[in-house]
């Protein structure tokens, strides 16, 4: 039986507990700013990606006055310059790797004695590490969207405040989905073979097709599953702005913000109780 | 009030079994076996606010497992404890304000930024203002002599800076207990010197209770008027330095060089534990038979160096250990 005993409990109050997670997001940050040619580099492997799908798309389409399942060839190459943003502007191994090799290590432990909440913690550092990183991307694959294609048709700046909120949403869906991935660690033996299945269904569903290319049957499925929330969702309102796809694509990110944090908060509390540190 | 107390600690592991070859690792993947192993099996004291501690036993003994414990890392699977009134495990959030850890090779620093940008990022985390970290700051600076190198990238310093840089990291909180896991390890005599000496100066100025474990005897030594000493799971010994001392340094050792070659007859109290060429080693239990009359049984004029030292406390150690 598991049990202690205190004969007395100390209130103690904690202030600002917001602020010290901004300030691990900080120092994160910060610490990422020493690799500014690890993103040089990987922006490389993102030019030549979409010089590819660029290259693909203008021979799918042919003319470029067609329409394919409601896109112009612009607006497809636009979805996805944004869809790849997305992709490796967020790539990281804190929350896939990293996390799994803490928990399988017990280093998590040491992160439980700190006066913060480790998935927490880690969704700040991560949001740190990428954080430069994906600006940068965004900055680059704007630029380069214009130069390759001109501007994304009837866009508009305001767009880009409407969709702010969706993008950061859409990031976060993505962070707790590979958190609870990771967490998976405290029972099996290795978790990456699932963030690998993952990664495989948002390249296929979310990021190299919208969703409106695939068969009508299989629609209604992809526009409930979190990869509509984590790539399709903000990728389509900047290439195609409507208020009712804005309105679809909150709910649905809604409804997996409040999910995956329930899984996750359930997870970690079950998983933290398996922990087998052991050694001194 | 009591700063740590811990009755009946109990914790086992489950550790997964598997027999050699292929056909067992086949068998595994069917059917997986598991041993359990008993890390800590009741183990009790008690530590007062203030106190500087040594909590040692040889490795595998569970002195790991029963600081993870009080820390809050791992949940015990029996007994009771409490931290400063609190509940490792139902109140880690709120007991982590209050102590320090600083265990052995496990690094907390982030490695590329510099000891001061950790410093003022462990003030953020342990919820202290600007001005109170940075006064912290300097004041442990000065303390630790980390002022040639606080602004140099973490991955940058050797063992040593770096090891004083974490347990200085553990300490702007001002925590009331410290739990040290082998701070020394790895680090030359005059920054171990440093430590300890930093460490004492913490318990005296602060009243931090100081929970050490170390396999360096001269920490042991130097830092703690108490010793527990834990093998395969329970406590051996629970005692203050000064009564270990009176009661295994009854033992002394007497070397002797003599100038020319002599059987030296023995009584009771007295073993030779080494006799190279010309050099004796003995060991007296002076509650049998005083220094003095092992040397009457030793013609005088064959003497030509002697040479007399309490038991190493390390052996003194290594006995109970073996219990």
């Amino acid at each position: 039986m598991r049990f202690d005993n205190c004969t007395e409990r100390k209130k103690i109050v904690v202030k600002n507990p917001a602020k010290k997670y901004y300030y691990i997001f900080r120092v994160s940050f910060m610490e990422n700013l020493q690799y500014p040619l690890n993103c040089i580099l990987g922006f490389l492997s993102y030019f030549i990606m979409i010089f590819l799908f660029f290259q693909l798309w203008n021979y799918i389409y042919g003319d470029a006055s067609k329409v394919i399942a409601g896109y112009t060839r612009t607006q497809m190459i636009w979805y996805v310059i944004f869809t790849e943003i997305m992709w490796f502007g967020t790539r990281n191994a804190t929350l896939t790797g990293g996390m799994s090799r803490d928990i399988k290590s017990g280093t998590v432990a040491y992160a439980m004695n700190k006066p913060y909440r480790y998935p927490l913690y880690i969704l700040s550092k991560y949001f740190g590490e990428i954080g430069f990183r994906f600006l940068l991307y965004f900055l680059m694959g704007s630029i380069m969207g214009v130069v390759m294609l001109g501007n994304i048709p009837a866009f508009r700046f305001t767009t880009v405040v409407w969709v702010l909120p969706v993008i950061l949403s859409g990031l976060l869906v993505n962070s707790l989905i590979r958190i609870c991935i990771s967490l998976l660690a405290f029972w099996v033996e290795d978790s990456l073979p699932f963030q690998w299945i993952y990664d495989k269904l948002l390249i296929v569903i979310g990021i190299m097709f919208p969703v409106e290319v695939f068969p009508k049957i299989l629609q209604p499925a992809i526009r409930l599953s979190p990869i509509y929330a984590v790539t399709y969702g903000p990728a389509k309102l900047l290439v195609d702005f409507s208020f009712e796809v804005y309105r679809q694509v909150l709910l649905v990110q809604l409804g997996y913000l409040f999910t995956f944090s329930v899984l996750l908060l359930l997870g970690y509390r079950k998983g933290v109780k398996k922990l087998n540190v052991n050694g001194g | 009030m009591e700063a740590i107390t811990a009755e009946e600690l109990q914790k086992t592991f489950k550790v997964k079994q598997k027999k050699k070859g292929l056909k067992a690792s086949l068998a595994t993947f069917v059917k997986t076996e598991y041993k359990e192993v008993e890390a800590v099996k009741g183990i009790s004291f008690q530590v007062k606010e203030g106190e500087v501690l040594a909590f040692i036993g040889p490795n595998g003994a569970g002195k790991s497992t029963t600081i993870k414990m009080l820390t809050g890392i791992l949940y015990p699977d029996g007994g009771r404890m409490s931290v400063l009134g609190l509940s490792p495990t139902r109140d880690r959030k709120k007991l982590a304000y209050e102590i320090g850890t600083v265990f052995g090779q496990k690094e907390q620093l982030w490695t590329h930024l510099t000891p001061y940008d950790n410093f003022m990022f462990f003030g953020k985390v342990y919820d202290l203002g600007e001005k109170e970290t940075v006064s912290r700051i300097e004041e442990m600076a000065e303390s630790f002599e980390l002022g040639s190198f606080i602004n140099t990238p973490v991955r940058n310093l050797s063992l040593g800076q770096r090891i004083r840089c974490e347990i200085t990291a553990s300490l702007i909180h001002r925590p009331k207990i410290l739990f040290l896991d082998e701070p020394t390890i790895g680090l030359d005599p005059v920054v171990k010197e440093n430590i300890r000496e930093f460490i004492k100066k913490l318990n005296r100025q602060y009243n931090t209770t100081i929970f050490l474990t170390s396999h360096d005897v001269g920490d042991i030594e130097k830092l703690c008027k108490r010793m527990i000493i834990i093998n395969n799971g329970k406590v051996v010994m629970d005692d203050a330095m000064d009564n270990l001392k009176y009661n295994y340094l009854n033992r002394k050792q007497v070397e002797v060089r003599l100038k020319e070659d002599a059987e030296i007859k023995l009584k009771e109290g007295v073993q030779l534990i080494k006799n190279k060429g010309l050099e004796r080693r003995f060991e007296v239990d002076t509650k049998k038979c005083q220094v003095n009359e092992l040397l009457s049984l030793i013609d005088g004029d064959n003497i030509m160096d002697v040479n007399i030292s309490n038991i190493p406390l390390e052996k003194i150690i290594t006995e109970i250990y073996k219990r």
